[in-house]
C-alpha cells in the first residue's frame, strides 16, 4: 500500500490486515460501488472489531468508520466498548469524548445515534455537569430551532439533572426568536408538567397566563400559542375558562357570531375554535358553540368542514 | 361511496415511478454507501412500492430471495437460539452478534414481498425471531432497543446505546404480529405488554397525539396508534375522550391556506402552497410522508371515534402536483426537494392506503398483509 486513504494519526496499523467486505453476490440488490477509502476504513476498523481490540488505535479507527456512515450502529456500539473499557470513570477522558461528539454532532445534525450515545456517556460518567451540556444544545438550537431530537434531548437532560431552574426562560428566548415555535410552547408545558406534582403555583399560572395572551396579541393565527393557553385551563385549572379569556378570545373573532352572509375577515380561526370549545362546554352556551363551529365550517376553515359539521351534530344530539 | 382512486389518476406516472424504485434495486453509486446499514430499507421501500403499483415482482425478482435470506443469522444464546436479520452481509463481522430489530423487520417485509408465507416460515424459524424481539426489551419497561451490545459476546445484552423511543416498540410489535401473535396473551408471551402500555400512555400528549415529553409528533403518533391496533384488545389504557382529541390533533396538521391562515406572512413555517399537505408537527411546513402517518393514524382512529376524515382529494392534489416529480418518477419530501426513496414509497402508500390497497398497520399491501394476516401462531 503506498498510499493511504486511512487517516493514521498518530497510531500504527500496519499489522491489521483488512477484512474485506463481500459484495458481488448472484441476484444482490443494491449492490453499492464502494469507493476505495470506504473499503480501507471498513477493512481496517471492522479488522480491528473482529479480534476485539479495545485501544487507542481502534478508538481512533471508529471515529473514521463512523464519519463514512453515521447510522452503521455497530460501530457506535463498538466505540462506546472501548470508551467503556479504557476510560472508565475517568471524567477527562469521558470529557474528551463528548468534546469529539460535540464536533461530530455539528457536521451531523439528523444523525439517530448521537443523542443516546451522549445519554449513555453521561450514565457512565461520575461527575457528569447540566453545563457541560448547554453549548452543544445551544448551537444546534441556532441552527434548527425546531430540531425534534435536540429539544428532546434537553428534556432529557433537564430530567436527569433535575434541574428545571432556567427552562421558562429558555423557552421565552426561542419565543421571542420565532413566536410561531411550536417546540419552545411544547416546553413549557414540558416544565408545569413534570416541575410541579400536582399542578404548578397559582401566581406562575397567571404569569403563564398573561404571557400567552401577550404573544398572542402578537400573532394571533398560532396553533401553538392556542393550544398553549387551552393546554392551561385544560391541566392545571379543571377546565374552567373564565369570563376574562373569553373576552380575550373575542377580540379575535369580530363579526364571526353575526350572519354569514358577509362575512368578515377575522383575525384567528383558533380564537373561533377556542371559544367554541370553551361554549361547547354548557347548554346555556352551546347555541353559540354551533355557531362558531358553522362559522369554521362555511367560511374560515373549510379544508376541516365535515369535522366542524360532526361537531355541530354532537352539540345538538 | 366508492373509495377515491388516486392510482388511477391521470396526473399518476406510475411507469416513471416504477423505474425510479428499480433503479434503486440495482448498482448503486458510491454516495450510497452511508447508506449500508440501511440497505434492508431500501431493499423493502422499493419491493413494497413495486407491489403497490402492480409490478410481479415474485416473478422478477424471485432469484434474490436467497440473496436476502444470507442476512437472516441464528445467534446463540445462555437461553437457547435468538433469529433475526443483520443489515448487511457485505460489512458483517464474523462472531460479532449484529442482529438489528428494523433490518429484521424490513428483511420479513422484503421477504413477505417475493414469497408466499408458508416458505416465508421455512426461512425463518418465528419462534427464534419473537425470542429476539423479547432480548431486545429493556428489562421491566415498555421500551426497546434494535441491536445488541457487541461485547461482550456471551451472554447477549441488549444495546446500551440504541435509542428507545416509540419507533422501535413498534418495530418490536410489529414482529411479534407478523410472526402470528394476535392478543395480550399471544404478545406476552414474549414481552412485559405492561410496560409497553404504560410507555404508550406516557407518551399521550395533553392537546391530543403522542410524542416525546408532551411535543405530539405525526411519526410517533402513527407508531403509537399502529401498536394499539395491533395489540387491538388494550384501547381501554386511554380514555376514548383521548382519541376524539387525537383525531382532531392529526385533522389540524393538514395545511389549508383559506381564511386567516393567510395573515400568518411572518410565519417561516407556513406555506400557503402547501394546502392539503400534512405537517408532522404545529407550525412545520407540509411533507410527503406526513400524508401517510397522519392517513394511518386516522383510518386506524376511524373505529374508535365517529368523527370522519374526508379531506382525501385536498391530499391527492397535494401529493400529485406538488411533490410528485412527473419527469423523474418519485416523490420528493416538499415541493423543493430532489424525489428519494423513503418519500417516493410513503407518497405510494398515503395514495394506496386512500384507494384501501394499502394496510398502513402491517405496513404492507393489503394482498400480503391478507396472506400474513391468517397464519397465527
Amino acid at each position: 500500500m503506498t498510499e493511504t486513504l486511512f487517516d493514521n494519526g498518530p497510531f500504527q496499523y500496519s499489522d491489521i490486515q483488512p477484512l474485506p467486505i463481500s459484495s458481488g453476490d448472484k441476484d444482490e440488490l443494491c449492490q453499492i460501488l464502494y469507493d476505495d477509502e470506504y473499503k480501507e476504513v471498513m477493512g481496517i476498523t471492522r479488522a480491528l472489531l473482529e479480534k476485539s481490540e479495545f485501544s487507542e488505535r481502534a478508538l481512533h479507527a471508529t471515529s473514521q468508520a463512523i464519519q463514512l456512515v453515521p447510522a452503521f450502529y455497530t460501530m457506535w456500539n463498538y466505540r462506546f466498548q472501548i470508551v467503556r473499557k479504557l476510560y472508565g470513570a475517568d471524567p477527562a477522558k469521558l470529557n474528551d469524548e463528548l468534546d469529539w461528539l460535540d464536533q461530530f454532532t455539528l457536521n451531523n445534525p439528523k444523525n439517530y445515534q448521537i443523542w443516546s450515545y451522549r445519554q449513555a456517556l453521561l450514565k457512565l460518567h461520575p461527575s457528569p455537569q447540566f453545563l457541560r451540556e448547554l453549548p452543544i444544545l445551544q448551537a444546534m438550537l441556532d441552527e434548527d430551532t425546531k430540531n425534534y431530537h435536540v429539544w428532546s434531548y434537553r428534556r432529557s437532560c433537564v430530567f436527569f439533572f433535575q434541574n428545571f431552574d432556567h427552562e421558562l426562560q429558555f423557552a421565552s428566548d426561542l419565543i421571542t426568536r420565532d413566536v410561531y415555535n411550536n417546540s419552545a410552547w411544547c416546553h413549557r408545558m414540558f416544565v408545569l408538567k413534570s416541575q410541579f406534582k400536582p399542578t404548578p403555583p397559582t401566581e406562575l399560572l397567571k404569569t403563564e397566563i398573561h404571557y400567552t395572551k401577550t404573544q398572542i396579541e402578537l400573532a394571533p393565527q398560532n396553533i401553538s400559542s392556542w393550544n398553549y393557553l387551552q393546554g392551561l385551563y385544560q391541566e392545571f385549572l379543571d377546565n374552567k375558562f373564565d369570563a376574562e379569556v373569553v373576552d380575550f378570545a373575542l377580540t379575535f373573532t369580530s363579526g364571526a357570531f353575526d350572519s354569514l352572509e358577509k362575512p368578515s375577515q377575522i383575525l384567528s380561526s383558533y380564537a373561533l375554535e377556542f371559544l367554541a370549545h370553551v361554549y361547547g362546554q354548557s347548554k346555556d352556551t352551546s347555541d353559540k358553540a354551533c355557531r362558531a363551529y358553522r362559522a369554521l365550517s362555511e367560511i374560515y376553515d373549510p379544508i376541516r368542514k365535515n369535522f366542524w359539521n360532526f361537531k355541530i351534530r354532537s352539540l345538538t344530539t | 361511496m366508492k373509495p377515491p382512486a388516486p392510482l388511477n389518476d391521470e396526473r399518476f406516472v406510475a411507469k416513471k415511478h416504477q423505474k425510479f424504485l428499480e433503479r434503486h434495486l440495482h448498482i448503486l453509486p458510491s454516495k450510497f454507501q452511508d447508506n449500508e446499514p440501511n440497505k434492508l430499507a431500501i431493499v423493502s421501500y422499493a419491493l413494497l412500492g413495486l407491489s403497490i403499483l402492480g409490478v410481479d415482482i415474485s416473478k422478477k425478482y424471485k432469484g434474490s430471495t436467497e440473496y436476502l435470506k444470507k442476512h437472516y443469522q441464528e445467534v446463540e444464546n445462555e437461553i437457547g437460539y435468538v433469529a433475526g436479520f443483520v443489515p448487511s452481509i457485505s460489512t458483517h463481522v464474523k462472531g460479532v452478534p449484529s442482529l438489528s430489530l428494523t433490518s429484521t423487520l424490513f428483511g420479513i417485509w422484503s421477504l413477505a414481498c417475493l414469497v408466499n408465507a408458508d416458505r416465508l416460515f421455512e426461512i425463518i424459524d418465528r419462534e427464534k425471531v419473537c425470542q429476539f424481539v423479547a432480548q431486545c426489551q429493556v428489562s421491566d419497561n415498555g421500551l426497546f432497543v434494535s441491536s445488541f451490545d457487541v461485547t461482550p459476546p456471551k451472554p447477549l445484552h441488549y444495546s446500551s446505546i440504541d435509542p428507545t423511543d416509540l419507533r422501535h416498540t413498534y418495530v418490536a410489535i410489529a414482529i411479534l404480529y407478523l410472526m402470528g401473535c394476535r392478543t395480550s396473551t399471544d404478545f406476552s408471551r414474549y414481552i412485559s405488554l405492561d410496560g409497553v402500555l404504560e410507555f404508550i400512555k406516557q407518551q399521550a400528549c395533553p392537546q391530543g397525539g403522542f410524542g416525546q415529553y408532551f411535543e405530539p409528533h405525526a411519526g410517533f403518533t402513527s407508531c403509537a396508534l399502529s401498536i394499539l391496533k395491533l395489540i387491538n384488545d388494550r384501547w381501554d389504557i386511554l380514555p376514548s375522550s383521548f382519541y376524539e382529541v387525537t383525531f382532531q390533533w392529526l385533522l389540524q396538521r393538514q395545511i389549508s391556506s383559506d381564511g386567516p391562515m393567510t395573515l400568518m406572512t411572518n410565519n417561516e413555517g407556513f406555506d400557503p402552497e402547501d394546502h392539503g399537505g400534512f405537517q408532522g408537527r404545529e407550525n412545520k411546513f407540509a411533507d410527503t410522508c406526513y400524508g401517510f402517518w397522519c392517513l394511518n393514524s386516522l383510518e386506524i382512529l376511524g373505529p374508535q371515534t365517529s368523527a370522519r376524515f374526508e379531506g382525501h382529494d385536498f391530499l391527492v392534489d397535494y401529493l400529485l402536483n406538488n411533490t410528485q416529480n412527473k419527469l423523474l418518477g418519485g416523490f420528493a419530501k416538499n415541493d423543493e426537494d430532489d424525489p428519494d426513496l423513503y418519500h417516493t414509497f410513503l407518497g405510494l402508500a398515503a395514495l394506496a392506503t386512500i384507494s384501501g390497497d394499502f394496510d398502513g398497520t402491517t405496513f404492507l399491501p393489503q394482498n400480503i398483509s391478507r396472506a400474513m394476516k391468517l397464519n397465527r401462531l
